[in-house]
């Protein structure tokens, strides 16, 4: 069993340390470092520090080094983002920066898809993702995006004010199945339903699946407007689609 | 009590004969567009069909206040935001963003003659002629969510970490168009301002809310020159102690915050209203539902209720009268011997 010392990175063993309350979130968290290479935690480190430089730096260091791209996304960017996600549920951070560190993640991804794509690496499956109709909010779409992509999804990013049709028409030229609507004003939250509606008048609800997000949308109107699943933050987001994508992709 | 005196009492905590039922946000709906032949987006550019459309809280609904002011864009429009004026059933927004050095803001000669001016300013004339009883709500967007508006949201955000120096000169150059929205308001007849900045918890901390705002806030409110009531989006319970403290006289809140937790933290320092939800009780639920959840708000002893925010067009008019009748029935109720009893000492914590 690793212990919180065998880490090498001082900083990333302090965030354990002082962030993360879970047993089980604290056993997961050293073993996934324990086990990372140094330059790997230095990634982590820089990515959770919002350094977006170090990142961008080391990122490129490491694939020259011969490191592969899953081993950098995995054990650099998505292990460093996954405390900060935690540090983000917590309360100890809040969206700004959880937007730093995702403009640092951004740059080391920017390296690691190109290698990716390349690979012939099969994705988990497709999300189509999009802030409904009316609304032109997307700050948490588009971490969810940044995550759901490190987590080995293909995203189709349909931006703002989405109109149902344009999620049909995603999903028919995609052959998608998840569907992620995001929101953050009550005024635009029944656009959600009108989209679940849309997909039943053209027949195609039964092979998809709705994942809903946003600050004013809970559990209960995720059910009420015909959801099948609510995501309260981009880590939530990513585990509700591995959810659904064994159920459809 | 005529509904202005009611609402302007309590919005500074004084006696009431019952409990006001408001409007402090939109309470528009495609039903009531309908009923006045007013229809979005025209009604956001036109005095007449604002004023008109923005009666029917009053004439339709029955609450003691009307405000006009249905959207978000009154102030970044004039200062030259990219405006999306929306369509029959969507609301206006900004659709692209214009601003990247506070250096390079100014406001306008012609800020106030701008045309979301003229129809706002407009209509609130046209209210408080039409209306001279009835509570006119006026609101402004503060100088952190025009800074939203203009600058973009996720470049905001980041720039209170990676150069707060350079938010708080976005704060300084914006503040004046603010107040003087405000001004303009409130001398075409308003009765109270309510001022948004949105500064919420699933946005920030509420350390950057007093880092950044508080000092500035306490010069607003006193300044404005009228009634002032604050809304900030969102569950806001660590930071309405700093509201209060900011000297506003009303907390504008919505329903993630527990009315009971609100009460307390704020005593007699600032007035509480809002507090219906929007999406499950007024959009979603039933007459019943919501004339339920009015009274639970109203048993917490705020200072009157309204909706959380803005109510989805869809809402059915039939439901946001229930909260006309649930203020009415709980006044009724808690008027044992002839004097509203309704705003007493919130209950103990451990009674709930």
């Amino acid at each position: 069993m690793p212990e919180l010392s065998d880490i090498a990175n001082q900083f990333i063993r302090e965030e354990i340390e002082e962030f993360i309350e879970l047993p089980e979130e604290i056993e997961r968290n050293i073993t996934l470092f324990s086990r990372a290479s140094p330059l790997m935690q230095d990634i982590a480190a820089a990515l959770i520090d919002g350094d977006m430089t170090t990142v961008d730096r080391l990122t490129r260091q490491a694939l020259d080094q011969g490191v592969g791209a899953l081993e950098i996304m995995d054990d650099g960017l998505i292990a460093g983002m996954g405390i900060v996600g935690i540090k983000f549920r917590e309360g100890y951070v809040f969206v700004p920066e959880v937007l730093i560190s995702a403009r640092a993640m951004k740059a080391g991804m920017a390296h690691i898809e190109p290698i990716l794509a390349a690979s012939g690496v099969e994705p988990i499956g497709t999300v189509i993702m999009g802030t409904v109709q009316g609304d032109l909010h997307d700050i948490g779409k588009n971490l969810c995006i940044m995550l759901l992509r490190g987590g080995g999804f293909t995203v189709i990013d349909l931006g703002v004010n989405t109109k149902p049709d344009e999620f049909i028409a995603a999903v028919r030229e995609n052959d998608a199945h998840i569907i992620g609507m995001s929101a953050l004003l009550t005024t635009t939250m029944p656009n959600m339903a009108r989209t679940v509606e849309a997909f039943k008048d053209a027949g195609l609800r039964e092979g998809v699946r709705f994942m809903v997000g946003g600050a004013p949308v809970t559990p209960e109107f995720g059910r009420d407007v015909g959801a099948d699943g609510y995501g309260k933050d981009a880590l939530a987001c990513v585990e509700l689609a591995k959810k659904l994508a064994v159920e459809v992709c | 009590m005529t509904p202005r005196r009611r609402f302007l009492s309590a919005l500074y905590g004084g006696r009431v004969d019952k409990v006001p039922a408001m409007t402090l946000s939109s309470v528009i709906t495609l039903e009531a567009m309908e009923t006045t032949d007013a229809w979005f987006p025209e009604a956001h550019l036109d005095a007449e069909k604002m004023a008109r459309l923005a009666a029917t809280a009053y004439e339709e609904l029955g609450l003691d206040t009307i405000m006009p002011v249905f959207h978000s864009q009154l102030e970044a429009d004039a200062l030259d935001a990219a405006t999306w004026w929306g369509t029959v059933d969507n609301w206006p927004a900004t659709s692209d963003h214009v601003l990247t050095d506070p250096e390079d803001f100014k406001i306008p000669s012609d800020y106030l003659k701008r045309p979301s001016f003229e129809a706002v300013l407009g209509a609130i004339r046209l209210l408080r002629k039409r209306y001279p009883d009835v509570g006119i709500v006026g609101k402004v967007y503060g100088p952190w969510s025009v800074g939203y508006h203009l600058v973009g949201i996720e470049n905001y955000l980041m720039d209170t970490i990676l150069d707060p120096d350079k938010i708080r000169r976005y704060l300084e150059v914006m503040l004046p168009a603010c107040m003087m929205s405000a001004h303009a308001q409130l001398e075409a007849g308003a009765d109270a301002i309510m001022w948004a900045d949105h500064a919420n918890r699933e946005l920030v901390s509420p350390e950057t809310y007093r880092d950044f705002l508080l000092e500035m806030h306490k010069q607003v409110t006193v300044e404005m020159g009228g009634p002032s009531i604050f809304h900030c989006c969102g569950e806001t319970t660590d930071r309405i102690d700093y509201f209060a403290e900011a000297g506003w006289d009303c907390f504008h809140f919505e329903s993630q915050v527990d009315p009971h937790v609100a009460k307390q933290i704020t005593g007699d320092r600032m007035s509480l209203m809002g507090n219906i939800n929007n999406p499950t009780t007024l959009f979603s639920g039933t007459y019943d539902d919501t004339y339920q959840a009015c009274m639970k708000v109203l048993e917490a002893g705020v200072n009157g209720i309204a909706p959380e925010g803005s109510v989805p067009l869809g809402t059915k008019m039939e439901v946001l009268r229930a909260l006309t009748d649930s203020a009415r029935d709980y006044s009724d109720a808690h008027r044992p011997d002839g004097r509203l009893v309704a705003h007493r000492e919130p209950p103990d914590d451990s009674t709930r």
